[in-house]
């Protein structure tokens, strides 16, 4: 009498990453606007609002900025009075620009870095949902060379090529207990890579408003042979074979925008921004491990089904004087997690934002700007359909940013 | 530029104390009170896991856990009957010391630290183990193996070593005149869970219908009227539990007819079974899938030569040999257990409501979670031995997490019957079963 029980220990990692992790903090002066700037020609991060509108910058461009950015999440399980809330990390979403051409050319080149997605969220492995999620820490850094040509004055265009390094580490319990009372965990560590590309327009039209209109393409990004540890009681490490490895590709979705800049003084500049956020191409999230195991450790493939995304935004700057910005916006964006699918990794939901900033101009060369935005994500109660957790989300984001931009 | 960076880090301060506020429900006691919250029942009440009662099983018996929820609303101090630490394995009990080549389990039972104090042989009974007496103040009054049919027997602590733990006097030397559902009732309380009733039908389907008998339907009705006026007959409020499907339960669902006649295809022969035919006739025949052989099983039987009238014959393989009926629940036994579960559970339910108690439907839902597995904040559990994370190793009791699960259950009647907000347990908290 041999095999009598079958033991299978169906455990798949439960792995969600990517969701609701737009991170628009892509140049102060925008934030400070309320993230617009698809139809303004402020400085370098045109590069990233609006390649069309590249050529269009009346000085050359190198600048830095970042946003040190606090994702202060908070859960209550369904049923109880509890409030698990996530640790204080701050990420560093941050952007590069430069933009060069010969002086009165019509034509500039333009470089931009920047991180616009990521996820930085640490529930700790003594919350309820600890085996959905542990911590995720998760970046997509994009490098994007840009060309733009000015054909009149009046209209611009240009494009880019998008290079993405995006990285991955997540922890989460497994339940299996050993002998001490300890949980087994796993971490999933991986960099990837995705291409992509960026284009704009940029018209001033004959009423003086400006207007961008640009496409972000998907970024579809792919991590091969990432890291799978698995540390599961020994009597168990059959089942989740080591040194494991795995891979998985995320769909970044596409951003539509068009963005308008109105200027009804001299001190005054009004922006108005839509952007469509195509999430919905991100369907299932598929995991497949290098080793797998029939009684344990199996490849996975999860429903996603996202739908896209919207978001409104509106902004303005006062210049004080010749050296002074001040600088007011906000907006509000819609979900593009439906109902069942929410989970701890950015437990995300319709949000409202406001933003503010200063931006002052050292003799003549240098600007030095700060902004501040603070993010609400609205409370949403939900069971999650695959994991059953069952509770009520709510964030708050508080992103102060600053920025060095030099400019001749 | 020094004061530029203490006022960002002194922001960065404030900012990380602001944490967004959930307007989290208020939790209320409902038209319960909580105040003396006692526990009735048998050994799922008393924390009986692995095949034994010790401490680390009594801690996360489900009415401690409930107690600990109820403390929120108002809920008293529950004391249980705890083996000490320097006895804590209590009776002893089954750890998982590995699996074999084939991935069967691996147990040992646990010999050190227990609170073994002598056995005595009972008149008319048998082998009744003895424990260190617990003298302190009691709420959990679960006590394992009783039935219902035990609870007007007035020298039931003669033959139960775990109620005569709770009882004063020796009851190896004196008779001990104390009825179980006096001594529970003796002290004034306000609220009771009453789990009552899986053995009278347990006790006979977990030795294959051999060793005891399921009781009278009409005197569980009677014991049960009489149980539950007793219980509230001083105005306390409770929730009563139905009788699980016995077989929801691992210990009739892990060794299968089916995987050993997959075993034994190679000699051409199959598994035959001494079964029920009716009343109290048994007559050997093939064995079915219908029929459910016991975790305890010793599977290393089935082949051994049996010295038979005709000759040498293997061990469960031939009509001559079948494998006995302490072995297996045989496909009649089955339909006649589960025809007294239903009575009895018919019962529980119409006089629970007749005294408008909130009721766990504990058969309702294991069935449930047998057909369809559990998914609680992102684990999988089922009825699986083992694997399952619900039950554990001795394939009738449960884990430390089946125990949080069944409290969550408990309480979720409570708050619907008196319109109570009593908070849930963190399932997440509460170990499953324990590798090494």
């Amino acid at each position: 009498m041999k095999k009598l029980l079958l033991l299978v220990f169906a455990l798949m990692p439960v792995i969600s990453f990517a969701q609701g992790f737009q991170v628009n903090l892509e140049g102060e002066k925008q934030i400070g606007m309320g993230h617009t700037g698809t139809g303004l020609v402020q400085d370098g991060a045109s590069v990233f609002f609006n390649p069309g509108a590249v050529a269009m910058l009346p000085q050359n461009y190198v600048q830095g900025g970042i946003s040190p950015l606090l994702f202060k999440s908070t859960f209550n399980p369904q049923g109880t009075n509890v409030e698990d809330h996530t640790a204080n990390k701050i990420a560093t979403p941050f952007t590069f620009y430069a933009a060069w051409g010969p002086k009165d050319s019509f034509w500039k080149l333009g470089l931009g870095v920047y991180t616009p997605f990521g996820g930085l969220a640490d529930w700790g492995d003594n919350w309820q949902g600890k085996y959905v999620l542990e911590s995720l820490n998760l970046k997509a850094i994009y490098i994007q060379p840009t060309l733009s040509i000015k054909l009149a004055d009046f209209l611009s265009v240009g494009g880019g090529f998008v290079y993405n390094r995006g990285s991955v580490d997540l922890t989460q319990a497994i339940p299996l207990t050993n002998s001490a009372g300890q949980d087994g965990q796993a971490e999933l560590k991986g960099t990837g890579k995705g291409y992509g590309w960026n284009a704009g327009i940029y018209i001033v039209t004959e009423a003086g408003i400006t207007v961008g209109i640009t496409h972000r393409s998907e970024v579809n990004t792919t991590i091969n042979n990432g890291t799978a540890l698995f540390t599961v009681p020994s009597s168990l490490s059959a089942q989740f074979p080591q040194p494991n490895t795995f891979s998985s590709s995320i769909p970044l979705p596409a951003t539509t925008s068009i963005g308008f800049g109105f200027y009804p003084t001299k001190q005054w500049t009004l922006a108005l921004d839509v952007n469509m956020i195509g999430w919905d191409v991100y369907k299932v999230l598929a995991f497949n491990y290098g080793t797998v195991e029939p009684a344990g450790l199996q490849n996975t493939v999860e429903q996603r089904d996202y739908q896209d995304a919207f978001s409104f935004r509106g902004g303005a700057q006062y210049k004080t004087n010749k050296n002074l910005a001040i600088r007011f916006g906000g907006g509000y964006a819609t979900t593009a997690v439906e109902d069942g699918f929410v989970s701890p990794e950015a437990p995300d939901a319709n949000r409202a934002f406001v933003t503010g900033g200063l931006g002052y101009t050292f003799a003549n060369h240098l600007d030095l700007d700060v902004s501040f935005e603070y993010e609400h994500v609205m409370s949403r109660d939900q069971t999650n359909i695959q994991t059953q957790l069952a509770g009520t989300f709510e964030t708050n984001v508080y992103i102060p940013g600053i920025s060095l931009a030099y400019h001749w | 530029m020094k004061n530029f960076k203490l006022y960002i880090l002194s922001g960065l301060l404030f900012i990380a104390a602001c944490k967004p506020e959930i307007h989290t429900p208020t939790l209320s006691k409902g038209t319960a009170n909580f105040s003396r919250f006692i526990a009735v029942g048998n050994s799922l009440t008393a924390g009986y896991s692995n095949g034994g009662l010790y401490l680390d099983g009594q801690l996360n018996s489900y009415p401690s856990i409930m107690a600990k929820q109820m403390a929120q609303v108002g809920g008293g101090a529950f004391n249980q009957p705890l083996f000490t630490t320097a006895q804590a394995n209590g009776s002893g009990y089954l750890t998982l010391t590995g699996f074999d080549k084939s991935g069967n389990p691996i147990t040992a039972p646990v010999t050190t630290d227990l609170a073994v104090r002598g056995e005595y042989n009972a008149p008319g009974f048998g082998t009744v183990v003895l424990y260190t007496k617990y003298t302190g103040d009691i709420e959990n009054y679960g006590v394992p193996g009783i039935k219902l049919y035990n609870i007007t027997t007035p020298q039931y602590g003669n033959y139960n070593g775990y109620f005569e733990r709770l009882l004063p006097g020796d009851g190896s030397t004196t008779v001990l005149n104390t009825d179980y559902l006096d001594f529970v009732t003796a002290k004034p309380f306000t609220f009771f869970t009453d789990w009552l009733g899986n053995n009278d039908a347990l006790s006979y389907a977990t030795t294959g219908g051999a060793g005891d008998v399921l009781t009278d339907k009409t005197t569980f009705a009677q014991l049960y009227e009489l149980s539950l006026q007793q219980l509230t007959a001083s105005g306390a409020k409770g929730v009563v539990a139905t009788i699980p499907d016995v077989t929801s339960i691992p210990y009739f669902n892990t060794v299968t007819v089916a995987a050993i006649n997959a075993e034994v295809a190679s000699t051409g022969l199959k598994l035959y079974v001494n079964a029920l035919v009716s009343g109290t006739t048994y007559a050997p025949r093939l064995a079915t899938n219908n029929d459910l052989i016991v975790l305890t099983f010793p599977t290393s039987m089935i082949g051994t030569m049996v010295t038979t009238p005709y000759g040498p014959l293997p061990y469960g393989l031939t009509p001559v040999t079948p494998v006995d009926n302490q072995y297996v629940l045989d496909a009649n036994e089955v339909a006649l257990t589960r025809d007294y579960v239903q009575s009895y559970n018919a019962t529980i339910t119409t006089q629970a409501a007749a005294k408008g108690l909130a009721v766990f439907d504990a058969y309702t839902y294991l069935n449930n979670v047998k057909l369809h597995g559990l998914e609680i904040d992102g684990i999988s559990l089922s009825s699986a031995y083992i694997t399952g994370g619900l039950f554990s190793l001795d394939g009738v009791h449960l884990t430390p997490r089946g125990y949080a699960i069944i409290a969550n259950e408990f309480i979720k009647a409570i708050n619907t019957t008196y319109n109570a907000n009593v908070p849930l347990a963190n399932v997440a908290s509460y170990q499953g079963l324990k590798f090494p």
